[in-house]
């Protein structure tokens, strides 16, 4: 039986078609926002336009007619300045898109304009989607593509109604019908009388399939790099953002470590060999002034970090650790232009070429621009943390201290003679038996520095004259990893020992959910290096090791992996976030392959699962009733039939209780076929009666219905031969 | 319709219902249709309003349903100066028992026939509304049953409407149906012309059904079985009168059982316990006609009752019965 079910009129069409539409334009526009842009106060404006628009559907009519012989004119002189202006054309065109976002919200559009909005809208999206590769584009573009398609859909729906006359133009200045009846409230009571959740529910299943399936094409098809085939990145300049850079002043990585959010994921191809507690070291500081380290010079020159090059891959040519794990590190954007590495490796892998410089002396890599995106990269056979750092210029520079300068030497201190002689005093206190080697001198003086300071992430700085750092040492506060890491290298400097503060992060999380290390810039680290003559290497000294490492508590209990182990709901998103990094932004070949590999394991595993479970089962059965009865057995047999029963009886009752379509019920099958019968029988007087009693009389009353239905069927086949037999008699 | 029925108490019911037929048949010629509805009607306890021209026999079909019974009959002409006293009946002063005693009008009767209905004022067409309803007259507080079996049978001319007083729809939808008698044809008329005499009491019935055989077939009417599909029909017809445009209101949820009470019935005069499709769609303009207004008023009350017709003829067409 069909039944017309309620319908949306066309003003509630039309409302529906702009909510579609505005939602559309504020989601486009949200995407500028972490966009590394320069729209924000612009993006500001179209969202609060277009939001305003959105609830006030009469509020376009308001803008006046010469605003709108005005506005492309104008639209277009602004991009145009806009260009010359800043020389950069993607921005531009953002900042156009932005526009004429607003435009379209803030006037009453036609059907040509709406899909000129979807348009406008998936250029931000993709934009977005390309330059940033964050997860919140896969989501974004989930919605922003249900939208489109709901929106296409409505335009669809309202023209097929107005019979493809409706105008191709809104008029300006004059408020539609449908906007000036506009209620909100109304139009959601209406969503829900009119929605049939069977009919979400197939558009939901259908939605996820497009999905699903595009995700195996995804997964099928050959690799190729996004980016690199749309150019887009390139249309942006960078802009350095918070985080590591080549030099600090105290508090700077305190400020970093304040914030809980992720710095870098790390796979590890054997999570067996984690470290326990990783440094990683991103950037060396040697050179200390006015108060604060910084890279120096010589440090950052050829002879440092080297000439710039451009490549995909670093090959140090098998100086890494023999059968050391791979490692894969997902840096997030803003972190560093210097890349977080435990030690020495034998080639780092990017995903496509760079420019960068390394220095495998100071173990550092340094791109030249801060990425705007996360950066992957594997590293392969990387020294897993180690305490020593050899340093080949380095040594050779000590073989002849007295022809190189003291600042390539790392032990010059730029402080005045009165602090000179301030820290002198503290380094005779602090170690006094000078010249008994690196590993003594360390000992001692990072004893002396807990013995007199505790560490705190608030620490005081005494007032007075001459340099911060040597009041502090001089004084008994509390102080953070810089102070503790640069009171160890001025002590270190004045005993004649070179060093230097590294900083980078210390630690992680391992992120049980996704298998791999989670450091959050609150794991943000200072520590010293200081050169150990007899090792010919820079032996780490983290004066917070003591109490920066009893904060971590072991966890060697089930993979075997190393550092703390976190099952919070953090690490439960973060896994989703890990997992869009590896399947999706870094899926190459190799993933493809592995995946594969996977996905085959996977469907073995659960066929040979099923097998298992039949012959279980079957076993189950037949031990059940072969072999002797006894009480125990017999009330196995009756609590296996009531549970049978019980799980019937739920499935019924649900079935009554779950919601069916309106005016859908269980129809009897006896009651099918009878209708059946009597649409094609035109049989005797009382077999029409008996089908009509089977169809729609009490079913207490029914004559038996096989033996109707087969009267039915007698009669239904004399009449077919009947004609037949008088066509061959004719 | 928890009870099913028993089928001689349907056998009975239908023979007694067919020797009314044959009875009124015998004096309205060829008007097997109307005197079908009018059965419908009785059976399902509900109230008639014919309409048609004068002289077609209206009141003549009134008379026959009569004498075919046992029942109480009584007749009210309506007029522009009747009052509700008039119809429902008025407490008078007994002087040798020295308190109001109630006079019953001529309402209390089994079946009444209000002639020209919409002649008197509305104070007094709303007097039969309590009684068409619970069959019950309240008069000085008082509360007084009329008969039963309980029938109003009302007529009116729908052309001549000067000096009328229509229906107001509450009362329109009170009437179980609405029929309309027409020309008889041609044979029949000429048959009519042979034998008819002057005068109601000229109609030679005897009653062929007793006042408790008739009670007793509206106590059977409720226990005829009605399938959910057909409720579903029911239930689909009066929502389509509903979100038609043409209509200005589309049936009340009475409009709904009322097409069910009648559709059981019918299934009854045919000697069916249960209920067929076709019993719904043929009864769906007789039971529903007169609760439906054009959103377009027109001037022509017969070019309004026809255009509502083919409205609800359209609704039908475009609803499939339950196969």
């Amino acid at each position: 039986m069909e039944s017309r079910p309620p319908q949306l009129s066309l003003d509630e069409l039309h409302l529906l078609r702009w909510l579609t539409g505005g939602s559309l334009m504020l989601l486009a526009i949200a995407t500028v926002f972490y966009l590394d842009i320069d729209a924000g106060v612009m993006a500001i404006l179209a969202a609060a336009g277009v939001a305003a628009g959105l609830v006030w559907p009469t509020l376009p009519a308001r803008v006046p007619v010469w605003a709108h012989r005005l506005a492309f004119p104008a639209i277009a002189a602004f991009f145009a300045i806009d260009l010359w202006h800043s020389g950069q054309l993607l921005p531009a065109i953002v900042r156009l898109d932005l526009l004429l976002m607003l435009y379209l919200g803030l006037s009453h559009r036609a059907r040509r304009d709406d899909l000129q909005l979807v348009v406008l809208g998936l250029f931000l999206i993709v934009v977005a989607g390309v330059l940033t590769v964050s997860l919140l584009f896969a989501l974004q573009i989930l919605v922003f593509t249900a939208c489109a398609l709901g929106l296409l859909m409505v335009v669809t729906i309202i023209s097929s109604t107005e019979g493809g006359n409706s105008p191709k133009l809104a008029v300006r200045g004059v408020v539609p019908p449908w906007a000036a009846r506009a209620d909100w409230r109304h139009l959601f009571v209406r969503l829900r009388e009119v929605s049939d959740w069977r009919l979400l529910a197939s558009a939901v299943l259908l939605f996820l399939g497009v999905v699903a399936v595009s995700g195996l094409l995804f997964m099928a098809i050959p690799r190729f790099q996004l980016e690199n085939s749309l150019f887009l990145e390139r249309f942006v300049t960078k802009k350095a953002m918070t985080g590591f850079s080549d030099s600090i002043k105290f508090g700077d990585i305190t400020e970093i470590s304040q914030d809980d959010g992720v710095a870098f994921d790390a796979d590890l191809s054997d999570p067996t060999r984690a470290p326990l507690l990783p440094y990683w070291r991103m950037v060396v500081l040697d050179e200390y002034h006015d108060g604060g380290f910084k890279m120096s010079a010589y440090l950052k020159g050829k002879a440092g970090l080297g000439g710039e090059r451009t490549a995909a891959n670093i090959l140090t040519g098998g100086h890494g650790t023999f059968g050391a794990p791979t490692w894969t590190i997902y840096l997030e954007a803003g972190v560093s232009r210097y890349l977080p590495l435990l030690g020495p490796f034998d080639a780092l892998r990017f995903r496509e070429a760079q420019n960068f410089r390394f220095s495998y002396d100071l173990g550092m890599v340094s791109l030249r621009d801060e990425p705007a995106a996360m950066t992957a990269y594997r590293v392969d056979a990387m020294a897993p943390d180690t305490p020593l750092m050899k340093d080949r210029a380095f040594s050779l520079l000590r073989r002849n201290p007295a022809r190189v300068r003291p600042d390539k030497l790392q032990t010059q201190l730029e402080v005045s003679s009165a602090d000179a002689a301030a820290l002198r005093a503290m380094a005779a206190e602090a170690a006094p038996r000078a010249g008994a080697g690196a590993s003594a001198f360390v000992e001692q003086a990072d004893a002396w520095l807990r013995r007199r300071h505790a560490y705190s992430l608030a620490p005081r700085i005494p007032p007075g004259a001459g340099d911060p750092l040597v009041r502090w040492m001089a004084s008994r506060e509390s102080g953070h990893c810089e102070l503790f890491a640069g009171a160890l290298v001025l002590l270190a400097r004045t005993s004649g020992y070179s060093a230097h503060v590294v900083t980078g992060f210390r630690g992680g999380t391992w992120n049980a959910y996704s298998g791999n290390y989670t450091i959050r810039n609150s794991d943000a680290h200072a520590w010293a290096e200081i050169w150990d003559e007899t090792a010919q290497a820079w032996r780490r000294v983290d004066p917070l090791a003591g109490p920066g490492a009893s904060a971590v508590t072991q966890d060697t209990s089930g993979a075997g992996f190393a550092g703390v182990t976190d099952r919070s709901w953090s690490a439960r998103i973060n896994s989703i976030r890990v997992f869009w990094y590896r399947r999706i932004v870094n899926f190459d070949q190799q993933s493809q392959v592995e995946t594969f590999k996977a996905a085959k394991a996977a469907t073995e595993n659960s066929g040979r699962w099923l097998q298992n479970l039949f012959a279980q089962v079957g076993l189950g059965v037949r031990s059940l009733f072969s072999g002797p009865w006894n009480t125990a057995r017999l009330l196995r047999v009756v609590a296996v039939a009531a549970a049978l029963v019980a799980v019937g009886w739920l499935a019924l009752a649900l079935r009554r209780v779950l919601p069916g379509r309106r005016g859908a019920r269980r129809f009897d099958p006896v009651r099918r076929e009878a209708g059946r019968w009597l649409a094609r029988v035109e049989g005797p007087k009382d077999l029409v009666g008996d089908l009509q009693r089977l169809r729609y009389g009490p079913a207490a009353t029914w004559p038996r219905p096989r033996e109707v239905f087969s009267r039915a069927r007698q009669a239904s086949s004399v009449r077919r031969r009947r004609p037949a037999s008088s066509r061959s008699t004719s | 319709m928890s009870e099913f029925l028993q089928a001689e108490r349907v056998a009975e019911a239908k023979a007694a219902l067919g020797r009314l037929r044959t009875n009124m048949s015998r004096a309205i010629l060829g008007k097997e249709d109307v005197i079908e509805q009018l059965l419908v009607c009785l059976a399902a306890g509900g109230h008639l309003l014919i309409e048609d021209l004068p002289g077609v026999g209206k009141t003549t079909l009134s008379y026959a349903l009569a004498r075919s019974t046992d029942c109480a009959f009584s007749r009210i002409q309506f007029t522009s100066d009747l009052l509700p006293s008039d119809v429902t009946g008025v407490a008078i002063y007994d002087e040798a028992r020295k308190e109001f005693v109630f006079k019953p009008g001529p309402v209390f009767a089994n079946i009444v026939l209000a002639d020209e209905i919409n002649r008197a004022p509305p104070k007094t067409q709303s007097a039969l509304l309590e009684v068409m309803d619970r069959a019950r007259v309240t008069v000085d507080g008082e509360s007084h049953a009329v008969g039963t079996p309980f029938m109003v049978f009302a007529t009116q001319n729908p052309v001549d409407y000067e000096g009328t007083f229509p229906l107001p729809e509450s009362q329109m939808d009170r009437f179980l149906m609405r029929l309309r008698m027409g020309y008889p044809q041609h044979a029949d008329e000429i048959e009519i012309l042979r034998t008819a005499r002057s005068g109601y009491d000229a109609l030679s019935l005897s009653p062929v059904v007793t006042r408790a055989e008739v009670s007793a077939i509206q106590a059977l009417v409720p226990q005829v079985f009605v399938e959910d599909s057909i409720l579903e029909f029911i239930l689909s017809i009066v929502a389509a009168t509903r979100t038609e445009t043409e209509f200005r209101a589309g049936a009340s949820v009475r409009g709904g059982l009322a097409l069910r009470t009648a559709a059981q019935a019918r299934a009854l005069v045919n000697g069916r316990d249960f209920v067929l499709p076709d019993d719904v769609t043929e009864l769906v303009p007789s039971v529903l006609a007169h609760r439906l207004a054009l959103a377009r008023q027109s001037g022509d009350a017969l070019e309004e009752r026809r255009s509502v017709g083919a409205h609800l003829k359209r609704i039908l067409a475009a609803l499939p019965p339950p196969a």
